[in-house]
């Protein structure tokens, strides 16, 4: 690709260590995505993925190496973090005060897409997995983040919901969002623009990727 | 992408409002918690009652250096009652606070700011604290009616102790790993706290040790205001000196705990995140 058409990275992480004690996790990680990019970062379990994950999302201080963010950020975690006394419609309240939002507009749209609406007066203690995920996706998807990272996301969810997943992630990507998401198991390789296996610590791409949307990881 | 603020549209909902509201929330709907205070209180009431009956009870005003001579079993009241509040107030601020601390780190990071989040769960705090104390006051007229004011000096107690033990439970909720530590801790210090300050059976009684426990100062304050008709001030700032210390250990550990670690910089430059 010739310089100057490459497009800004709107993500970028350079040479990420990071250990828990004496045990090296992440040994010089690096990733690179524009905006409009899916990316799957994949990994056996324990292989340092939502070490990674949380090193991206600043959510966890790094021993060296560097993180840069251009825009906005949408982090979902592995295991949902949720508050078990509030209901669905009350996380969207308390999430749209925190990211000062006008409406809650995008808030009932995505619980209308991912198909949850039913559970809107329900508290998040008495609601399935499968729901609870629902939620925690929609919350860091709330502000319509530039860099959504996601963390195992669609876990739990039953195939009409891994399927609407999906057409959420497209929407997304069509409008320029970047994504990376980070799993174990890639069902579909074909649909993203990068595979990064972490191993050792490091990120190296995958030559099936498809082509066109190069990114070094 | 970054809008100047003179531009942003109005939010829809105010951070500390909402926050005040989801709080108390949180901190209300500890069932256990409403059971205690329905029943435990007034059947706690009656066993101390019956365990302490009317023996005339020494109790040293430390402020004027009086000694009182009162009827053991209302002073058993106003310990029971106190401990009441230590258990029931620290079981529902620890609970609420350890359950929401992963959910507020997440708040903040979705860009509430701590400050706000602060002041909205020590106000909670307060308000659950002080319906508890209101709640114990209440429960106690069945079995004893002090003159108004006597209530009023045993209620700001009450109010007291609940605000030192709501702060405490805030501390712990923050600071401890297992709920079994946090929980021990709140019944085990409550319970020696207050009964050392009655002098039943107490081989402590009226020594100056007991000036150094939380409940020295509410339980002087409920006691002189409810037997000798003196409003001990200082011994009931002396309680709200221990709820104010507590709440700023808690407050400091919580902000520490739920920082978001991202440094913003100006709009458009990339975010560098710490290393």
């Amino acid at each position: 690709m010739a310089p100057g058409s490459t497009p800004a990275p709107v993500l970028q992480a350079h040479d990420i260590h990071k250990s828990y004690g004496r045990h090296p996790v992440l040994r010089g990680a690096d990733l690179t995505v524009t905006p409009g990019q899916l990316v799957a970062v994949v990994g056996e379990n324990g292989a340092g993925k939502s070490t990674l994950l949380k090193a991206l999302a600043g959510t966890l201080p790094v021993d060296s190496g560097e993180v840069a963010l251009t825009g906005t950020l949408g982090h979902c975690p592995q295991d949902p973090v949720l508050n078990a006394s509030l209901t669905v419609e009350q996380h969207l309240h308390y999430f749209a005060a925190a990211h000062r939002l006008p409406d809650l507009d995008r808030g009932r749209e995505l619980v209308d897409l991912l198909g949850y609406e039913r559970y809107l007066a329900s508290v998040a203690g008495e609601l399935s997995g499968g729901t609870r995920q629902k939620l925690n996706l929609t919350l860091a998807l709330l502000h319509d983040p530039d860099v959504l990272l996601l963390d195992e996301p669609y876990q739990g969810f039953d195939w009409d919901t891994y399927l609407r997943f999906w057409d959420l992630v497209e929407g997304l990507r069509a409008r320029g969002k970047a994504i990376v998401v980070i799993t174990h198991l890639v069902f579909e390789q074909d649909r993203f623009d990068l595979l990064a296996d972490l191993t050792d610590g490091r990120l190296t791409p995958r030559t099936t990727s498809k082509e066109g949307h190069h990114v070094g990881a | 992408m970054s809008v100047p603020d003179a531009l942003r549209p109005r939010p829809l909902y105010g951070q500390f409002p909402t926050a005040l509201r989801f709080c108390v929330r949180d901190q209300t709907r500890n069932r256990l918690a409403a059971l205690l205070l329905v029943l435990f209180v007034p059947a706690w009431y009656l066993m101390m009652d019956a365990l302490a009956g009317d023996t005339p009870l020494d109790f040293k005003l430390y402020a004027t250096g009086r000694v009182l001579h009162v009827d053991g079993g209302h002073l058993t009241l106003i310990s029971a009652g106190l401990n009441s509040v230590t258990m029931i107030a620290g079981f529902v601020v620890f609970d609420a606070v350890r359950k929401a601390l992963a959910f507020d780190r997440r708040l903040v990071f979705a860009g509430y700011r701590q400050s706000t989040l602060i002041g909205a769960k020590s106000l909670a705090v307060a308000v659950v604290a002080s319906g508890i104390a209101l709640y114990t006051a209440l429960a106690m007229l069945p079995f004893w009616r002090p003159d108004p004011g006597g209530w009023f000096a045993v209620l700001a107690g009450f109010t007291a102790i609940a605000l030192t033990y709501g702060a405490l439970g805030l501390l712990l909720g923050v600071l401890v790993k297992h709920d079994l530590e946090g929980f021990f801790l709140i019944i085990m210090g409550g319970l020696m706290d207050t009964f050392l300050q009655n002098p039943l059976g107490n081989p402590l009684a009226n020594k100056p040790v007991l000036e150094w426990f939380p409940s020295f100062g509410p339980m002087q304050f409920a006691v002189g205001g409810s037997f000798g008709n003196t409003a001990l001030w200082s011994h009931l700032a002396l309680g709200l000196g221990w709820a104010a210390a507590f709440a700023a250990i808690g407050l400091v550990i919580f902000r520490i705990r739920t920082r978001n670690r991202t440094r913003r910089q100006a709009r458009r430059d990339p975010v560098l995140l710490p290393k």
